[in-house]
């Protein structure tokens, strides 16, 4: 078990995160060559400052249109987003072991908060799956991959809430929420889980096409 | 029996009951879990460890392999060991220059050598087993 420890926390790991930046990068790199190819005008007005003040509204809950459109669905999508990132973060558990592995902290957040943070990742998660299946609009663009992805992004929060609370007691918890996060890193970038980079891309692409050329708002 | 014996027999009850858990500290055999008191606010439970049990198993006679002692350079100091002391005389709550943290101490001390190993526990909740 130790050694099956060592290697999910040693090259499997270091896989995962060469996945994830590497996949990150080609990802960008590929972006930038289509654009290139296709629709090579769209460099001649990309504006730092209208895409940050796309970005910048557009982070703001309720803000934009498109925000207020769906409240209930805006309002879970944001805390669901949020917590996602921070819990792993900036729960004790990973700062530790990043410190102890290079050196490296921050602070951290309590665990009685993490806990809570786990649950509505998983919550949410759920009511993006009901969503999917109750909806008649949302059901009509939805497939299989959909809601394994759903299953891919609660995994690692599942196994790790049940791994913190020792249900059950021993490695294998710990071990499955190691793999599934692993698994999660590597795949973000060849999913639409890349949303999380190409995301920003998007709104930077249509702010400065409102800002420059439009010269009208996108939120 | 006289009051006053009564008394006595009273008085050494008690002070035999308060006396035999401190005495139990420095008896290594009844160490069930690390000494996490110097900790300013622990927030895992204590780690399991029995101290004569784990050496029987790992077969560690050298106190020093835990017990070390290192000189001003970060160098380890062969034939000398530090059971005398307590790790928190040495080991802060945050690192100092090359001394690791208390808590960084207590996991490269035993994490590390179950790993280098190959043996014993290394998962968070094998040994901040919860009650």
């Amino acid at each position: 078990m130790t050694s099956l420890y060592a290697f999910v926390a040693g090259p499997l790991a270091w896989a995962a995160f060469l996945f994830f930046f590497g996949g990150l990068c080609y990802r960008l790199l590929s972006m930038l060559r289509q654009v290139r190819q296709s629709e090579p005008f769209i460099f001649s007005y990309m504006s730092l400052r209208y895409s940050l003040r796309s970005i910048l509204h557009w982070l703001i809950p309720f803000f934009a249109m498109g925000w207020r459109r769906n409240p209930i669905l805006t309002g879970v999508t944001f805390i669901f987003h949020i917590s996602l990132i921070a819990a792993p973060v900036f729960i004790v558990s990973h700062v530790v072991l990043w410190d102890e592995a290079w050196n490296l902290s921050w602070w951290t957040l309590p665990d009685a908060v993490v806990d809570v943070m786990t649950l509505v990742v998983v919550a949410a998660c759920l009511f993006f799956a009901l969503r999917r299946v109750l909806r008649p609009e949302v059901r009509f663009v939805s497939d299989a991959s959909d809601y394994l992805l759903l299953v891919l992004t609660a995994a690692p929060f599942v196994t790790g809430f049940l791994a913190y609370h020792q249900w059950p007691a021993g490695p294998w918890m710990t071990i499955a929420h190691m793999v599934s996060g692993e698994l999660l890193l590597a795949l973000i970038p060849f999913t639409r889980l890349r949303h999380m980079l190409s995301g920003w891309l998007t709104r930077a692409y249509i702010g400065s096409e409102f800002g420059a050329v439009r010269h009208a708002r996108d939120w | 029996m006289s009051k006053m014996v009564k008394t006595g027999v009273f008085v050494l009850l008690l002070l035999t009951v308060m006396v035999l858990p401190a005495m139990n500290v420095y008896s290594q055999e009844d160490m069930r879990a690390v000494d996490s008191s110097a900790f300013d606010c622990p927030i895992r439970p204590p780690a399991v460890f029995a101290h004569d049990d784990h050496n029987d198993t790992a077969g560690i006679d050298d106190c020093a392999r835990c017990h070390h002692l290192f000189d001003d350079n970060g160098r380890k100091i062969e034939d000398e060991s530090s059971e005398d002391q307590s790790c928190a005389d040495c080991h802060a709550q945050e690192d100092k220059g090359t001394v690791p943290g208390l808590r960084k101490a207590f996991h490269w001390n035993c994490k590390g050598c179950h790993l280098q190993q190959r043996t014993g526990p290394v998962t968070c909740g094998e040994c901040h087993v919860k009650k």
